[in-house]
């Protein structure tokens, strides 16, 4: 034991405990003796483990009140079609490698809370063991892709045969830190930042300037500091995210534990937080360390030779400028799988977009990354289809990828499409920068001015009405 | 005309006394990686590498304190009577430098087992 504790201590003092968790001694180092799995956990936490089955984090779906027209569902990713990957269920788990030998897709299920089974409505021991707690929990955990006895793929810890390793891993357990939400919510969308564009993995690295509140040398934030839920229920999903399953508690910055609603020493500023939530302004920019997906067009695959893989077209920035829209901070427009395309003034479809405008006194101007895609759509029903992305990644043919997880996922055989553009916009709630950095009065209101007045529902600015009022 | 409206507006601005400073962002510092991942390809791979009579170890094969503990106490050990082939048959020990393996020793501890890297799904 002295000689363990010893190695610990010359480990950390070499900086090489990444996490910042240098000298920390951990709650589970003398509750077990070697890490069997989940079930090594669920000797004393079965509980914790059944109320994680139920949460959304798990079944990738939870109730719906913020969205338009949900009609009760149950919604989330796992039976919705997204405009990034499109749909997890034909795409689960695989381990798709191109003729060099490289892994061009190990499946959405690299990203579940579980070992490879897809989540069950109904709570099973075999689902319960299914739940990978060290996920979540575990200072140092990574885990791959390996066939399991009956050659079907599994995730499991990339020390599985290592039992020392595996063993001080398994013992290193506290409530989630930035660290292990970013090792899934910083890479969604297929890559480092690609989807979100405000969650970046340098998030657990931040400086002042780059993040105010999770700025490792200030305030040092932990995600669930903002999302502090309880039987594993998480609040605040943000603008996108169908599923709500705390709907009961809304993460704001001007909530009253937080800033409250006049946090400015101007009043005017104050007078301003009424129509224009803090983000607005806090938010000057996004995607500050890994460039964002901006546009990703489905219908336009092609070969890319750097990736050894075919691909969609996309468009990727970097510090991208915010886009500006009315939010009353609840409800959405999303698509449903399975009805009819739902289409914006410009024919998009809206895979999410806010509800709100300047005539509703609940509305607030956000700051949001408005991303665009192409989607396939079912011809005679119009619904959204997802894409076997895997086999498109290796093979370009997009027909037989459509058309196969059209067949997983709807059950629907041979399915004819055409493509239709998409909207969806994303809120933006991290990356909040210092007062020094954010917004000056002339970035909105002025001759470069960053908003679309006309879009907000003004004829023009209104500071500049005001003005030329004046000057008559 | 049109430019005395938003010299006023900047002038109305400025008496609220609303104070702005430097909007740009402070750069960030860029970390450089060390060129351990070159030097465990050319020194440790060949006779490390998949199947290998001497066992496959990639930085992910330990954690951290067991990547601390092999260059602290067991490498000069293990590796002192291994001839290099690739490096005219000198002993491994010889073979790389104080410095190589510094940078060897710190790709592997920082690319270990229980080092955090961003996960995703392409």
């Amino acid at each position: 034991m002295l000689k363990k504790t010893i190695l610990l201590l010359g480990v950390f003092s070499l900086g090489v405990a990444l996490s910042g968790f240098a000298g920390q001694k951990y709650s589970h180092q003398e509750y077990f003796e070697h890490y069997e799995g989940t079930k090594t956990c669920l000797q004393c936490h079965e509980d914790e483990a059944k109320s994680f089955f139920h949460s959304q984090h798990y079944q990738w779906k939870a109730a719906a009140p913020n969205v338009v027209d949900s009609h009760g569902k149950e919604l989330g990713k796992i039976n919705m079609v997204n405009d990034f990957c499109t749909n997890p269920v034909p795409n689960w788990i695989e381990k798709t490698l191109n003729d060099k030998g490289k892994v061009l897709e190990l499946g959405c299920s690299k990203c579940h809370a579980g070992r490879g089974m897809l989540p069950s409505s109904e709570m099973s021991q075999q689902q319960l063991e299914n739940i990978d707690c060290l996920i979540c929990h575990a200072h140092g955990y990574r885990r791959d892709l390996y066939k399991n006895e009956a050659g079907e793929f599994e995730w499991k810890p990339i020390l599985w045969k290592n039992p020392e390793g595996m063993d001080s891993v398994a013992k290193r357990i506290t409530k989630p830190t930035k660290v292990m939400c970013l090792r899934c919510h910083a890479g969604s969308g297929g890559g480092p930042n690609f989807k979100r564009g405000d969650i970046e993995y340098y998030l657990s690295e931040a400086d002042y300037d780059f993040d105010i509140h999770m700025d490792v040398d200030g305030n040092d934030m932990n995600c669930i500091d903002c999302h502090a839920g309880a039987d594993h229920k998480i609040p605040g999903p943000g603008a996108d995210i169908a599923g709500n399953e705390m709907p009961e508690k809304r993460v704001l910055c001007d909530n009253e534990e937080c800033h409250g609603n006049a946090p400015h020493e101007q009043a005017l500023l104050n007078t301003h937080a009424r129509r224009v939530f803090c983000t607005a302004c806090h938010i000057p920019e996004f995607a500050k360390e890994d460039a964002t997906n901006m546009k990703r067009d489905w219908s336009a695959g092609h070969y890319s030779e750097a990736k050894g893989k075919y691909t969609y077209t996309g468009t990727f920035e970097k510090n991208v400028t915010p886009a500006y829209h009315w939010w009353n901070g609840k409800d959405v427009n999303m698509q449903v799988a399975g009805e009819a395309v739902k289409t914006d003034a410009e024919g998009r479809i809206m895979v999410a977009v806010p509800v709100g405008s300047r005539q509703d006194p609940e509305s607030r101007i956000f700051a949001f990354k408005k991303y665009e895609a192409v989607m396939p759509v079912l011809k005679d029903k119009r619904w959204i289809l997802p894409i076997q992305t895997g086999d498109f990644y290796k093979t370009g043919d997009m027909d037989a990828s459509v058309r196969e997880a059209t067949e997983e996922f709807y059950g629907i055989k041979d399915a004819q499409f055409d493509w239709m553009p998409t909207i969806h916009y994303m809120g933006l709630f991290h990356e909040v920068t210092p007062a020094y950095s954010a917004l000056r009065c002339l970035d909105c209101h002025g001759p470069d001015t960053r908003l679309d007045w006309k879009a907000l529902g003004y004829d023009k600015d209104p500071l500049g009405a005001i003005l030329m009022a004046a000057s008559h | 005309m049109h430019r005395n409206r938003w010299f006023i507006a900047l002038l109305i601005f400025g008496i609220l006394g609303i104070g702005f400073a430097d909007t740009a962002m402070a750069k960030r510092k860029k970390k450089k990686g060390p060129d351990g991942r070159a030097l465990y390809k050319e020194y440790c791979k060949p006779c490390h590498m998949a199947d290998s009579d001497n066992g496959e170890y990639t930085p992910m094969s330990y954690i951290q304190d067991q990547w601390t503990r092999f260059f602290d106490e067991q490498y000069e050990e293990t590796h002192k009577d291994v001839l290099d082939p690739n490096h005219d048959n000198k002993p491994v020990t010889e073979a790389i430098s104080d410095d190589q393996l510094q940078s060897i020793r710190d790709f592997a501890i920082n690319a270990a087992a229980d080092s955090e890297h961003p996960m995703t799904c392409g």
